[in-house]
């Protein structure tokens, strides 16, 4: 790449990084004042005080309950999708694009009208409220685990598992040594969005739960309602931001450091050895 | 290790399509033996495979390894592996661990499972890459652990299909040269699909044409070269010499004279093709009495360090039995000087005259003949002259 273009790419990213950082600038300054007025353009005093108050709102049982429902989301959304994609690369379904609209409605309906519908539909049902708020986000984040899922599918090569098959493999070794493995990056990312779904969520936990639930995003917002506390609301925004932050960041260096660790040639490979001995007797196997 | 295979009746349709994809196939291929599946695209070559694997199963039709029907059982437990026209080696592990998969599957340790893997890529000539990535391999590396792979599963049939067409022809032959030293040393039955005839006779002991889904011939390389059973077949094994004619008693009367044909070749009495090898003419002087015929060279076009000539023979009588010009093409070894417009003498290797049913209503080859002399080609008094109209040529006994 030559040093004009080079230059400009890495203007564009810086930018883009202080786009993405420039949001979160605010909530760290607030998180971190212990004493802040007026018109100045930083605190006065520093301190931790906002994040050791968080704790006696019941950070710890929100950020768990916001835990409990990304995993079971993410352990329901991802597989449904991956066969929802499955079944649509294969073309094994009748009507196809039937059900690949009637999977992504979820993303073009209105979240707040469904919802106010199933939660009379769960009401009524007498499904418990946890259990209800873990189905609906899970239907709502089938949409995501489907499309990133079918996008695997479409670089996913099913000769591989023919090719398995006649190596001696069985299904289930065909699924857990090729399939998986071939798939985990479109499995990873999907995981992480349907986890973001549940954990990240209001609205469906708000009206299904019916206020017994409390999820960070539950508490950030009563908080914010009822005390108005800047440094408390923004203490806990961080404290809804760091994992999902966190772990994404861990893998993409677990990521970097698998391909570094990968034997890594440039040019051409090298030529094959010279010609050895064949070891094997004649019919030896 | 190696089983006898046997294929009967085999027949595959797929839903859409017009012709079946595969029709009654017979086939029978011994222990140890290498069998060649030649046929254009479309021909039904990649389906024997895929039914005789298990990967696809047959409308009718049974696959018998050793006598024993195999269609009941999985394709991961017919013993039967297969390198396809890809390498597909796994990307996510390396060329040695590629190379142990179905030990691992078959429950071997891990370290047992890589020892034995180790021996195959020896096998391969490939010890030193056994820590490489796949993408880190040329193609015809790759291939090479594709084809260690395969014969680390221990098949009782080894299930080529295509396996060396996307490399090119040095790494080709290298390949062959490398499936001949796996035969000498593990003595595999092999099913080899292939589009090319050469890669065919390099590689197996015989050979079935396929065209349309139909079993044309099962023969022997000789066989399938020099006598073949339809034009398909002998176009099919890259033939290019059809005459048309009238076969009477033993002889077969064309443009090229009264030939008498081999003992061993029995055609039907009446209309039918003349076929021989190109490299069975061998192109003389006009002034070689042992020349069949004399004709004009029309066309050159080389063939590595030979040439290939297109030589017009005229008859001297157009007769309904002699027809008119055709058309003979000959391999001329390195450093034969013939140029478009000279006279030459051609001889036919006796043995290599074979007589076909003509393929056309009309009772003539679709190819290889010109009804009418062409207008714009130089010919000289003699041209197309048989050197002895009515000539029989000599036969082997």
């Amino acid at each position: 790449m030559t040093t004009p273009l080079r230059t400009v790419r890495r203007t564009l990213v810086l930018l883009l990084l202080v786009w993405f950082a420039l949001p979160l600038a605010p909530l760290v300054l607030w998180a971190s004042s212990d004493t802040w007025r007026g018109a100045s353009p930083l605190p006065q005093e520093w301190g931790v005080q906002a994040f050791t108050a968080s704790l006696g709102d019941g950070v710890t049982s929100a950020l768990l309950g916001s835990l409990a429902i990304g995993v079971v989301v993410a352990a329901l959304a991802t597989p449904a999708g991956a066969m929802a994609a499955r079944a649509l690369r294969l073309g094994t379904l009748k009507r196809p694009r039937l059900v690949a609209s009637l999977l992504l409605a979820p993303v073009a309906l209105p979240p707040f009208a469904v919802v106010m519908g199933l939660d009379v539909v769960l009401l009524r049902l007498h499904v418990p409220a946890a259990l209800g708020v873990v189905l609906v986000l899970t239907v709502a984040a089938l949409p995501y685990t489907t499309y990133l899922m079918r996008a695997a599918y479409v670089a996913y090569d099913f000769d591989y598992e023919d090719e398995a098959r006649t190596l001696g493999a069985s299904d289930l070794a065909i699924w857990w040594r090729v399939r998986l493995p071939l798939l985990a990056p479109g499995i990873a990312g999907a995981t992480f969005l349907a986890f973001l779904v549940g954990w990240s969520d209001y609205i469906v936990t708000l009206l299904v739960g019916g206020g017994r639930l409390v999820t960070l995003p539950i508490l950030i917002a009563s908080t914010a309602s009822g005390t108005g506390s800047e440094p408390r609301v923004a203490a806990l925004s961080i404290a809804a931001l760091a994992p999902p932050t966190v772990a994404l960041a861990l893998a993409a260096l677990l990521r970097h450091r698998l391909l570094s660790a990968r034997p890594h040639t440039t040019g051409k490979p090298k030529a094959p050895s010279p010609v050895h001995a064949v070891t094997l007797p004649r019919g030896a196997t | 290790m190696s089983a006898r295979l046997e294929l009967r009746g085999l027949s595959r349709e797929y839903g859409g399509s017009v012709a079946p994809a595969l029709s009654d196939l017979h086939l029978t291929v011994p222990a140890g033996s290498c069998t060649a599946v030649v046929g254009p695209s479309g021909s039904g070559k990649t389906t024997v495979l895929r039914l005789t694997s298990g990967l696809d199963r047959p409308d009718s039709g049974d696959v018998l390894v050793d006598g024993q029907s195999v269609l009941a059982v999985a394709p991961e437990q017919r013993g039967m592996a297969m390198v396809f026209q890809r390498p597909l080696l796994f990307p996510h592990r390396n060329v040695l661990d590629n190379v142990a998969f179905s030990a691992l599957v078959r429950g071997v340790s891990r370290r047992h499972a890589r020892a034995e893997a180790a021996e195959y890529l020896a096998l391969v000539h490939l010890s030193d890459l056994a820590r490489r990535h796949p993408t880190e391999l040329s193609g015809g590396q790759a291939q090479r652990v594709a084809l260690a792979r395969a014969l680390a599963a221990r098949p009782r049939v080894l299930l080529l299909d295509e396996p060396f067409s996307a490399l090119d022809a040095p790494l080709a032959q290298e390949m062959h040269e490398l499936v001949r030293e796996v035969r000498y040393a593990v003595n595999p039955t092999i099913v080899l699909v292939t589009h090319d005839q050469a890669e065919a006779a390099a590689l197996s002991d015989r050979v079935a044409v396929l065209s349309a889904g139909r079993l044309m011939q099962h023969d022997e390389l000789d066989r399938i070269y020099n006598r073949p059973a339809s034009l398909v077949v002998a176009r099919q094994m890259g033939g290019r010499n059809e005459i048309p004619g009238i076969v009477h008693g033993h002889h077969h009367r064309s443009a090229l004279g009264n030939l008498r044909l081999p003992v061993d070749v029995r055609p039907r009495q009446g209309a039918g093709v003349l076929v021989f090898r190109h490299e069975a003419v061998h192109v003389t002087d006009t002034a070689d009495s042992g020349a069949d015929a004399i004709g004009t060279v029309t066309a050159l076009r080389p063939v590595g360090a030979r040439r290939l000539l297109t030589v017009e023979v005229v008859p001297v009588a157009a007769t309904p039995e002699r027809g008119c010009s055709v058309l003979v093409h000959a391999e001329t070894p390195p450093g034969h000087r013939a140029t478009v417009g000279d006279q030459v003498g051609l001889r036919l290797s006796p043995h290599a005259l074979a007589v076909v049913p003509p393929d056309a209503a009309d009772g003539t080859a679709a190819v290889g003949v010109t009804p009418f002399p062409p207008r714009t080609r130089r010919r000289s008094k003699t041209a197309g002259r048989p050197r002895a109209t009515g000539r029989e040529l000599r036969t082997p006994p």
